[in-house]
């Protein structure tokens, strides 16, 4: 193998794939890039054995080849190189690195013992817009559970329908699903489970909001393939049955109040600050407005001999008076990813679940449970 | 004083003392008998504890008219007929105790039928006589009914526990022999409700099932192999399964459950590296082995054997055991080293009760301490051991104020009880409560958990649970109930070690960590942290002249 590429190329593309190095693993290789050419460019692939990277990277090939490196060592050296022309040269396993006046050799391991990146291909396909599915895995991942007791739930449900795509996640305490539109509609209904973990890489990895995603699930059901410019990146589906989560979003509300975000989020963080010596809890208080008065929402937490904190935001409440409480982390965990100006919240009893939905939009359910209190 | 022999009414008294113990004691000798007599199904039905009724149906053998008046004497039996057969015993009883120890000190009435019988003869026995026999019907095999357990002996009543414990006894002893047997067909009903059913289709997996619960049924390992004289078989737990106590572990020789300390030790080693200490598996062994290899006849109660050569049980138990591990996925092993330096050099903080000095973290050590600068050095902060005790305060807050937390579950949470687990949990339900817990009952033997506490933060709630109860049920002292409960909690909501933390949550960690009663131990006892002095580390750097 003998080619010729950019620092700057080089650099990006590793630090894409790096995220898909194995960390502690039991098969050393993983630890590894492969680095090989493909017709015209560089590909650099990385496997920890749950997700795969690939990038492509434009180069001139003068030999085809291919060999896997260290990739902590590749990379730094690489990200510490001025941005010149790289020259790679593999001499039977050594990898030799020349960049203007600095020069390196690595010894890498065979690429036919690295992993293979799994083929999807010929299974089910659709296509969405990136924004949509950046936005649909930034509101929905972070709720799917991080423990391993029910395996399915770390996963996020993905669900596509006609010419909609359905995300759900949920952790046992609350639950978000969110729907977005695919660019053209499929033919039958698919669903898979896809890890948590996936989604936030894939998430890192989008940054072009306005092009087009290609999802391919493996015949097998076994493997998923998301397809951007230039980069692939393929996760195992997580086996098994997601919950039925739609008959756990609730269908009416007794109380629902409309609150700005930003001040919810400043009442939230400041009881968070009373909260967290205690179980986290944050109580809310929604009074409706009166003739002259506004409603409103007051926010409190109290921590045993240390002190309390009382919070009172406008509201526009439509409904009862009402109470109820919250783990305050879960609370600022959806306001955070709530891009919108105001959001509703609806409540029933204190007991019941917690509905939180952006207002404007009608795409997006976060349903929280609430913790039993003492009032 | 002049020496007398004793009335026999005395002397029966005294050795039905010593094979009936308890109601489960009762419940033992009859689902033997009944084992001995070829039962395919055997049907248990207690009240109160066993008490007040306690009865074994079964469709064995039976017995005819004449022989059932012999068999309530004492010394009399089928099983063995002169000395030499002790040596090689096959059924379960021998003795000849059972039934007169029985009736010497409860009501008993027996119906039975053989195949020859036409009829069945009944029996109604008082304090070991007969006082009424007739002939009813029955299909063929026996029913022993037991009234009024120890009535005519008020010392030994007194010292029986609650029902519920006792009930819980007879559930884990009938549990025992299901798994032995599980060829035979068990039906417990404990006050009216069905405790137990197993199928008897003879797989000893499905017995596992119905005990333990589906989900460890499935985990469970194949255990078998050969050494010698010895055949051993069974199912053992891979060392993801865990229990907190030593209670799963069934050793049954030559089918008879036993309880032996050679069995224990072979699985104790088997397992040694693959659990946290203070975890138990769940084994169930099946050890067959010439009659001649063993005595059973230790005591009245036959719970002891002893095995002519212990060491080779020993090697076979645990080569067998090791075997099957060796073909298990392994889990991250944690090995203990005492480092008998380090103990020196280390100043430990076994029970004091003082405050902390402030101490600023420097970073964390393996993911499991925290490195922390203090006044007068430098501290080592156990991380799991220093939540625990900043959540067993916690909990004791909020009972002392009868508030606890409660964090509601989305989606109910469905969990598979065992037996015994199960009457921990009707009985305790309010305790639970009071910490937190929502749970009811959902069909037989399962049920939903709506709400738990909140400093759990949802890993694997359905294993907490499940230890709550067993320590819950393990602990026979009322005060240290809650106590133990408070600190099974703790533990189990408490991060792990091998957790990563930011220097933030470090430094959360231990300014609650002072705020707490005693900083220094975990609710078990355990130091939350060791010390080593500005002083000691000038001298182990050679700086002090």
């Amino acid at each position: 193998m003998k080619l010729s590429c950019l620092q700057e190329n080089l650099n990006k593309g590793l630090g894409i794939i790096g995220r898909a190095v194995a960390t502690r693993t039991t098969l050393p290789i993983t630890q590894n890039v492969l680095i090989s050419t493909d017709q015209s460019q560089l590909k650099l692939a990385a496997t920890n054995l749950e997700i795969a990277i690939s990038s492509w990277i434009g180069a001139k090939i003068e030999n085809e080849g291919s060999i896997t490196v260290p990739a902590r060592i590749f990379t730094e050296f690489i990200s510490s190189l001025p941005n010149d022309v790289i020259s790679l040269n593999l001499k039977h396993h050594t990898l030799e690195i020349k960049c203007g006046r600095y020069e390196a050799r690595i010894n890498g391991l065979d690429a036919a013992d690295f992993p293979p990146i799994p083929q999807v291909g010929d299974g089910f396909m659709t296509k969405i817009l990136e924004e949509e599915l950046k936005q649909a895995i930034s509101q929905v991942a972070f709720a799917a559970a991080t423990e391993e007791s029910r395996p399915v739930l770390t996963g996020v449900q993905t669900e596509f329908e006609g010419s909609k795509l359905t995300l759900a996640a949920a952790d046992g305490f609350r639950l978000a699903v969110h729907r977005s539109n695919l660019i053209e509609p499929v033919k039958d209904k698919v669903s898979m489970i896809i890890p948590a973990k996936a989604y936030h890489e894939l998430h890192r990895l989008m940054s072009e909001p306005d092009q087009e995603i290609e999802i391919t699930q493996n015949a097998q059901k076994s493997q998923v393939l998301f397809k951007l410019k230039n980069i692939e990146m393929v996760s195992q589906i997580i086996q098994g049955t997601f919950p039925n989560y739609s008959q756990l979003i609730p269908q009416t509300y007794g109380t629902k109040a409309r609150i700005d975000v930003a001040e919810f989020q400043r009442a939230i963080k400041m009881a968070s600050i009373f909260a967290r010596d205690g179980s986290g809890i944050a109580r809310v208080i929604v009074t409706p407005g009166a003739t002259v008065e506004a409603g409103k929402i007051t926010i409190s937490a109290r921590a045993d001999e240390i002190g309390d904190n009382v919070g009172e935001i406008d509201a526009l409440v439509d409904g009862e008076a009402a109470k109820i409480a919250f783990n305050a982390r879960y609370l600022s965990d959806v306001l955070s990813v709530i891009k919108q100006a105001q959001v509703s919240l609806e409540v029933t009893t204190p007991s019941n679940p917690g509905v939180i939905r952006p207002v404007g939009v009608d795409n997006y359910d976060h349903v929280v449970m609430p913790m039993f209190v003492q009032w | 004083m002049p020496i007398k022999v004793l009335p026999p009414e005395v002397t029966s008294k005294i050795a039905a003392g010593e094979v009936i113990e308890r109601p489960s004691s009762v419940a033992k000798e009859l689902i033997e008998n009944s084992l001995d007599a070829g039962a395919r199904e055997i049907v248990i039905e207690a009240h109160n504890g066993g008490v007040s009724y306690l009865r074994v149906a079964d469709n064995g053998c039976g017995l005819s008219a004449a022989d059932v008046e012999v068999a309530v004497r004492r010394h009399a039996t089928s099983k063995i007929t002169k000395l030499d057969d002790l040596e090689h015993i096959s059924t379960l009883g021998f003795r000849g105790e059972a039934l007169p120890s029985i009736s010497a000190v409860a009501e008993v009435e027996i119906l039975t039928r053989d195949m020859g019988s036409s009829a069945a003869t009944y029996l109604h026995l008082e304090n070991g006589k007969i006082v009424s026999r007739e002939k009813k019907s029955r299909p063929q095999g026996t029913s022993i009914t037991v009234r009024h357990l120890f009535r005519s002996l008020p010392a030994r009543l007194k010292f029986l526990k609650s029902s519920n414990t006792e009930s819980s006894h007879i559930a884990s002893l009938v549990s025992q022999y299901a798994l032995a047997f599980p060829e035979v067909k068990f039906q417990l009903t404990i006050d009216g409700r069905n405790s137990l059913q197993t199928p008897g289709d003879g797989d000893l997996r499905t017995a596992v099932s119905a005990v333990y619960g589906l989900e460890t049924a499935q985990k469970m390992l194949e255990v078998q192999g050969t050494d010698g004289f010895m055949y051993i078989q069974g199912l053992a737990s891979p060392p993801s399964v865990q229990r907190s106590s030593r209670s799963y572990l069934s050793f049954f020789v030559n089918r008879r459950y036993v309880r032996n300390s050679i069995l224990a030790k072979a699985v104790e080693t088997a397992f040694e590296g693959l659990l946290m200490t203070g975890r138990h598996p769940v084994v169930i062994l099946n050890v067959a082995i010439p009659p001649e290899e063993v005595d059973v006849n230790v005591h009245p109660s036959k719970l002891e054997v002893k095995f002519r050569n212990n060491s080779s049980v020993f090697t076979a138990a645990l080569k067998v055991l090791r075997n099957t591990l060796a073909k298990s996925p392994l889990p991250g092993v944690r090995l203990e080293s005492e480092n008998a330096d380090a103990q020196s050099l280390w100043e430990r903080f076994p029970h004091a009760s003082v405050a902390l000095p402030s101490l600023q973290t420097l970073g964390q050590l393996s993911a499991s301490y925290i490195l922390a600068e203090g006044e007068g050095g430098l501290y080592l902060i156990d991380q799991h051991a220093a939540h625990e005790r900043i959540l067993f305060d916690q909990i004791m807050a909020q009972r002392a104020r009868k508030q606890p937390d409660i964090q509601g579950m989305l989606e109910p949470l469905s969990i598979e009880l065992s037996p015994s687990q199960e009457e921990v949990m009707k009985h305790y339900q309010g305790l639970l409560a009071e910490f937190g817990f929502t749970i009811e009952p959902f069909g037989s033997r399962t049920y939903l958990v709506r709400a738990v506490p909140a400093m759990l933060d949802g890993s694997n709630l359905v294993e907490t649970v499940k230890e709550l109860l067993d320590e819950i049920g393990a602990e026979q002292d009322a005060g240290q109930r809650e106590l133990k409960a408070a600190q099974s909690l703790a533990c189990h909501g408490a991060i792990r070690a091998g957790q990563q933390l930011n220097s933030q949550e470090m430094q959360n960690l231990i300014k609650q960590l002072e705020h707490t009663s005693q900083p220094r131990t975990c609710p078990h006892g355990r130091p939350t942290m060791i010390h080593l002095s500005s002083q000691q580390l000038k001298k182990e750097f050679g700086r002090t002249g």
